[in-house]
């Protein structure tokens, strides 16, 4: 059969070149995939077939084309020389192909394998994510609770009104709350710097043995009961309560004290005990003076008929009519301690009453040598609902125990002035000795002078106490920092309108 | 040599303990060369011309079954639902009917030799085939325009991994975006 060539020869040329430049272009396309997912098995399975493919199609085209060209050079020799070696090429190419397109299910197998991976992978890496969420929240609210409630504590600490000790095993200070800088005196530095402990506050230095070995055996001490001297050398009474604290996540042993200031405490105490005291002094002075009154005044009155005649005794009578007048003074001062009768009251000016009584005693002898400096205000607010010559009394009386104290000298000021609760304060300061500490609670006491004998009644400061107390006022009696002593009386102001009732009243004619 | 010395992995190693059983073995082989006077055993085999078509027919067959069994693990693992897996199908079963025909060719002009050309000019050949059968002529004849088949084979992987790299590249858009 004769045929024509060219179609075969076109087919062979053409389709080999074609092979080659579609092969190239697999090549390029399964790198192309290779590129979007290195990890990706089938696309590696891919590239290596396209590779494969590649060569085959170089390899056969190459044979092809070199066949064609020989044959029409009429060269078939040389044809049938290489021809086994062309074929031989072609043959492992092609079966390379085979063999790795064998390789797909494995390579698929991979592939599912590492996506199943990276799927439970990124599935715990969500979870992981999630939980990493949740325990940053629960970080960021417990972070946010332990602020607060580090804040809370922490104000506690700072804004108490008691004071707050936080000390180490040894007892010494590591932490103390600004009231228990005021309290103690100290400077909280000086505290930490110097390693200071509660031993250090203590006034009396037995009492340390004591809390300490309350606090190695019962480990904690409640509502003690103790001095605490100041850099002053002032003394505050206070209440101690404290444990031991064994601390947590590694801190070490700690003691914690609460300390309040109980002072003012025990002087209201100590001055309630006091106007008690002087309260049933003043019923007992009122029911003897009431019983020597009337006596004495039949004593005075025989004496002074005897007296009227001429009698051998006239000097023994006179004696005698001397001290019954010595003893009615004494009855009538102990009547005006614990006065209950009526007694004329007005509105007063406080300043008035203090300007006459100094006038009053610049031309007594005593106080020629002493310096009188007075502070007085003179306002509406000044004004007091009482009896003058009684407030009169009770100022003279104190100024006269404020120049014996003073003796040469010395000065003794008299001020007024007002508090916040509509109280007049009237004070007489001195510079004198002061007053001894074992003396403050008697000192109000009827009879109790620390003057020699004869030189004065110990009636002053008591008669005193029971006129301000008759007008519904106070007095108080302290040391000054400096030297001398202070009296303060405090009286209730008299109110603007003099229509309305003073309700003192009832107290005074009680 | 008619015999053949066999030894073990750990016997080829360079260790002491290998050369010491070499050295044991050596007496032993010695006297059973002596013993048995070997003779010429022709232990490499001749090839016939032949062996080289029925080779490259191997290959064929192998080329063709592996891509039947791409074919069809294609189909198994539901991949065919793609488009560039449906095409690499194609190219897999054009490849198959390429290797058919060449392997038909091969088997009439190399095999058999029951066909044979002769160039007559650049433009004509002579198709001769026993007892002048013009069936086998022309089946012939159209057997060796193969590329008709593997050429399309190759488009159609080509296609099929453009396809590919499309399908990627939209999935990597989406996954891009928020």
């Amino acid at each position: 059969m004769i045929a024509s060539f060219i179609p075969i020869l076109a087919v062979d040329v053409l389709g080999s070149v074609l092979m080659v430049v579609i092969a190239l272009l697999c090549l390029y396309k399964a790198r192309i995939l290779r590129a979007i997912d290195h990890d990706n098995a089938v696309f590696l399975y891919l590239l290596w077939i396209s590779t494969g493919f590649f060569i085959f199609a170089v390899s056969r085209s190459f044979g092809h084309i070199l066949r064609q060209f020989l044959i029409l050079t009429s060269n078939p020799d040389v044809w049938s020389a290489i021809s086994s070696y062309s074929g031989s090429v072609n043959t492992v190419s092609f079966m390379l192909v085979g063999l790795i397109t064998l390789f797909f299910n494995q390579s698929w197998n991979i592939n599912e394998k590492i996506l199943s991976s990276r799927k439970k992978l990124e599935e715990t890496h969500v979870k992981l994510v999630d939980l990493n969420q949740t325990l940053e929240h629960k970080v960021i609210e417990r972070t946010e609770k332990l602020t607060s409630s580090e804040h809370k504590a922490r104000r506690i600490f700072e804004q108490s009104l008691d004071t707050i000790v936080v000390t180490d095993e040894m007892l010494n200070i590591s932490e103390i709350n600004p009231a228990g800088v005021t309290l103690t005196g100290y400077k909280k530095d000086d505290m930490l710097a110097n390693q200071m402990g509660l031993k250090d506050f203590l006034a009396h230095g037995s009492e340390w043995e004591r809390i300490r070995d309350l606090l190695e055996t019962k480990e904690f001490i409640l509502n003690d009961e103790t001095d605490f001297l100041r850099p002053d050398y002032s003394q505050i009474r206070v209440l101690i309560t404290g444990g031991v604290d064994y601390g947590a996540f590694g801190c070490g042993k700690t003691f914690h004290f609460i300390i309040k200031d109980i002072n003012d405490k025990r002087q209201m105490e100590q001055q309630i005990a006091q106007a008690d005291k002087l309260a049933a002094l003043g019923e007992l002075s009122a029911g003897v003076a009431h019983e020597i009154n009337n006596p004495l005044g039949i004593i005075l009155g025989y004496t002074q008929l005897m007296l009227k005649e001429d009698s051998e005794f006239e000097v023994d009578l006179k004696t005698i009519e001397k001290h019954v007048k010595n003893c009615k003074t004494v009855v009538s001062d102990l009547l005006s301690f614990s006065r209950k009768g009526s007694l004329k009251k007005s509105r007063v000016d406080v300043a008035l009453i203090i300007d006459g009584v100094v006038k009053f005693l610049d031309n007594h002898t005593d106080f020629r040598n002493v310096q009188i400096k007075l502070e007085l205000l003179k306002k509406e607010e000044f004004m007091i609902f009482g009896n003058e010559q009684e407030l009169s009394q009770v100022i003279i009386n104190l100024m006269i125990n404020a120049c014996h104290a003073v003796k040469k000298d010395g000065t003794i000021e008299v001020g007024t002035n007002n508090d916040s609760s509509n109280q007049i304060l009237i004070t007489v300061k001195d510079n004198g000795t002061g007053i001894r500490k074992k003396h403050f609670s008697r000192i109000f006491d009827p009879f109790f002078t620390t003057k020699p004998v004869g030189q004065g009644t110990g009636l002053g400061l008591s008669v005193g106490y029971g006129i301000i107390r008759r007008h519904g006022g106070d007095i108080i009696v302290r040391n000054r920092k400096k030297k001398g002593a202070a009296f303060t009386i405090s009286l209730p102001a008299a109110l603007p309108d003099k229509s309305i009732k003073d309700p003192m009243d009832n107290l005074v004619s009680g | 040599m008619a015999y053949k010395l066999f030894l073990r992995n750990d016997m080829l190693k360079p260790s002491w303990h290998s050369i010491r059983k070499l050295i044991d073995f050596l007496p032993a082989t010695i006297v059973a060369g002596v013993l048995l006077l070997p003779l010429d055993a022709h232990a490499t085999q001749l090839h016939a011309s032949l062996e080289g078509i029925i080779t490259h027919q191997i290959g064929h067959l192998f080329f063709l079954l592996s891509m039947v069994v791409l074919l069809f693990t294609v189909s198994d693992k539901g991949l065919d639902k793609q488009k560039g897996w449906r095409l690499i199908q194609y190219s897999a079963f054009l490849f198959i009917l390429w290797n058919l025909d060449t392997i038909a060719a091969h088997f009439v002009d190399n095999q058999i030799h029951v066909v044979k050309i002769e160039n007559i000019s650049l433009t004509q050949i002579r198709v001769i085939a026993n007892n002048n059968a013009s069936f086998l002529a022309w089946f012939y004849y159209i057997l060796k325009l193969d590329h008709l088949l593997c050429v399309p084979a190759m488009y159609f992987l080509f296609k099929g991994l453009s396809s590919l790299v499309n399908e990627q590249k939209q999935l990597s858009i989406k996954k891009d975006l928020p």
